[in-house]
């Protein structure tokens, strides 16, 4: 499969003309529209059983391009070569009729997603069996809950055998065992040699699953190449920082005596470079900047690591046997990490400075700042142990 | 459009159309008591009305008008049951042409398979009243499947470009609703063609529809075979009409995943 020179751009209309009417009586006054290019230069290949992963922000055209590989939407510019079977999976239940039963919507859909009626015919009782609706399956699709209908979905998609497959993030919804079946499912068909295209936002599963990836920035191709290093580029190179600010909040947020206060707090990633967007186990700077008023005598500086409302960890200068020394004027602290140990997803820090006897606030920054980590192993948990295993057998 | 490759990859998607045009079938009537006997119920009650109004307030004069004004009806309502059903073959079904992709032609020929199925039992419905009326035809009834055909094609080339432009132009539908009513007195469906005076009669006779019915009429009930000129005129119109209608598809079919 290669994609070459692609562009892709919307015309969005001010006023958009859906009648004849409209049409006519505009006849004469220009319509007046903005061109959107959501695809611009696209280039790459891939080869026959490859697994290539699409990321980027939302917005960054991902699924216009997936959508254009489909054939769904045409390109502006440039052009798509497919050799062999494309099955899109950008949606479950394409085309499902509320009125008809389980098994004849099975027979609808696989039909759409390319299955012959003899495969039809051998594979229907798996299908049911595996979406586990033996007792449903001459029931209206409207009177099963929708975690059925996704099932029933699921089950008849799998059953295709498509030479190149397409999949939107839209199937990393639901709960841990559907996703762990669908991780199955993939890992099928990359045995199988299926050349298949993944757009997520998940990063463990395109590390997972993805042998080559394309990031994309506001429709642009930014790099393709190795999975990994992709995603560190994604990551460390983010133009912008996606942490929300929410500082909406009642609570009181800094309190102190100011004598010496926190001017600014930064976070820097393995390059040396600002960035609120880290690797789990990759080194980690917060660099806490100070202004002080007075002279003073070995005040403490401590941080404290917050993930959702669960006080994570927290330490000080003192905890660590750092003297301060004598302080006076502008300067900054680092707290530095060798291996982050911090899981997921989003961390809040709080930052403060007391006297030498922790008996006086300077300046406290209560849960201001905050940084992301993105999970490259399948740990689950807010933070990693840095451990091993070992397995002893008798005999 | 009509590149061997295209018919090719239609051939591919056969089942396609089938099961598409079968489940629509089938939710027709899903939820009516009478079910099917509805698509039997529906063009006999009509019939009854229409006959009663014809045959004793105005006095029409035809031989079997029961069975002329039947297979009028029946023809005319392929036609109008196609290309309405067609029109929302597109906008109907966002999920099928957003999120999937197969040749967009297939929802229109799916639902014109729909519209033949309906029209089928109907037919089937005039064949036994043929028989209940003791009408014997005669060897022209075998013209018959091939001018049904032709209107086949009328219909799905209608189908194709109407759908088409309903896509960007929503007016499109009413617009049609209308021409169909209009149509539908138009044609000599409630009357013979003979009420009109000559030069009219040539007029009447540019519809192809008209020359369609009138040759059905003829070759089912009164056993006369169709005239070649007739035959030749409907031929190609549902030619001209098909590739027409193919034509504004195929230039309007890449967009339609962002206009609907």
């Amino acid at each position: 499969m290669k994609v070459e020179n692609l562009w892709k751009t919307f015309k969005i209309p001010h006023e958009k003309r859906t009648t004849l009417f409209e049409t006519m009586t505009g006849f004469f006054r220009p319509s007046e529209y903005e061109t959107f290019t959501v695809l611009k230069e696209i280039n790459f290949a891939v080869e026959d059983g490859e697994c290539v992963g699409i990321i980027g922000d939302n917005g960054s055209g991902k699924s216009t391009l997936l959508k254009v590989i489909a054939n769904i939407l045409r390109p502006t510019r440039g052009r798509v070569d497919i050799q062999g079977r494309v099955t899109p999976f950008l949606e479950l239940g394409v085309g499902f009729q509320p009125d008809l039963s389980a098994r004849e919507n099975i027979g609808v859909y696989a039909t759409i997603m390319g299955l012959s009626n003899g495969e039809i015919r051998n594979k229907i009782d798996d299908i049911i069996d595996f979406a586990d609706l033996r007792k449903f399956e001459d029931a209206k699709l409207k009177n099963l809950s929708s975690g059925m209908q996704v099932r029933l979905a699921f089950s008849t998609a799998i059953q295709t055998d498509p030479d190149i497959l397409l999949v939107d993030e839209v199937l990393a919804v639901g709960d841990i065992e559907f996703q762990q079946k669908c991780f199955d499912v993939f890992n099928r068909y990359k045995e199988e040699g299926v050349t298949t295209v993944f757009v997520s936002h998940d990063m463990a599963s395109v590390r997972r699953f993805c042998d080559k990836t394309l990031l994309l920035r506001h429709g642009e191709q930014v790099v393709f190449g190795d999975t990994n290093r992709v995603i560190d580029e994604y990551i460390y190179k983010s133009e912008e920082t996606s942490v929300e600010e929410e500082r909406v909040e009642e609570r009181e947020t800094r309190w102190g005596n100011r004598k010496i206060e926190i001017i600014e707090v930064k976070f820097f990633d393995k390059n040396g470079k600002e960035n609120n967007n880290f690797i789990s186990g990759d080194p980690m700077t917060v660099r806490i900047f100070y202004h002080s008023h007075e002279r003073i005598e070995s005040p403490i500086f401590g941080i404290v690591f917050y993930c959702q409302d669960t006080y994570c960890y927290g330490t000080t200068t003192d905890f660590r046997g750092c003297n301060t020394g004598s302080i006076y004027g502008r300067g900054y602290v680092d707290f530095m990490v060798d291996r982050l140990p911090f899981l997921g997803e989003k961390f809040e820090v709080t930052v403060a400075i007391s006297d030498s006897d922790y008996k006086t606030q300077y300046d406290w920054h209560d849960r201001l700042y905050s940084f992301n980590v993105h999970n490259p192993t399948r740990e689950l948990g807010i933070f990693s142990i840095y451990c091993r295993w070992r397995v002893w057998k008798d005999g | 459009m009509f590149t061997p490759s295209h018919l090719r990859e239609l051939w591919g998607y056969r089942n396609l159309i089938g099961k598409l045009a079968w489940s629509d079938f089938k939710l027709r009537y899903k939820n009516s008591v009478l079910g099917f006997f509805w698509t039997l119920l529906e063009p006999l009650l009509m019939l009854l009305v229409l006959y009663v109004v014809f045959s004793h307030l105005m006095r029409i004069q035809v031989e079997y008008y029961q069975l002329f004004l039947l297979l009028g009806i029946v023809l005319w309502n392929f036609l109008a049951r196609g290309t309405t059903m067609s029109i929302f073959g597109i906008i109907g079904k966002p999920s099928l042409v957003q999120k999937v992709y197969f040749p967009r032609d297939i929802l229109i020929i799916s639902a014109c398979v729909t519209a033949l199925m309906m029209t089928l039992l109907e037919l089937l419905v005039f064949a036994v009243f043929m028989v209940i009326f003791k009408v014997v035809p005669s060897a022209a009834i075998l013209y018959s499947p091939l001018i049904f055909l032709l209107l086949f094609v009328m219909v799905l080339g209608l189908s194709l470009g109407l759908s088409a432009l309903n896509v960007y132009f929503r007016d499109v539908q009413f617009i049609w609703n209308v021409v169909l009513q209009a149509g539908f007195f138009a044609t000599p469906i409630l009357y013979p063609i003979t009420i009109f005076p000559d030069n009219l009669q040539r007029v009447v006779m540019l519809n192809p529809m008209a020359r369609i019915i009138s040759m059905l009429r003829d070759c089912t009930l009164y056993r006369r075979a169709p005239l070649p000129e007739d035959m030749g005129y409907v031929i190609l119109s549902a030619v001209f009409i098909l590739l027409v209608g193919y034509l504004i598809f195929d230039r309007l079919e890449p967009k339609f995943a962002e206009e609907i």
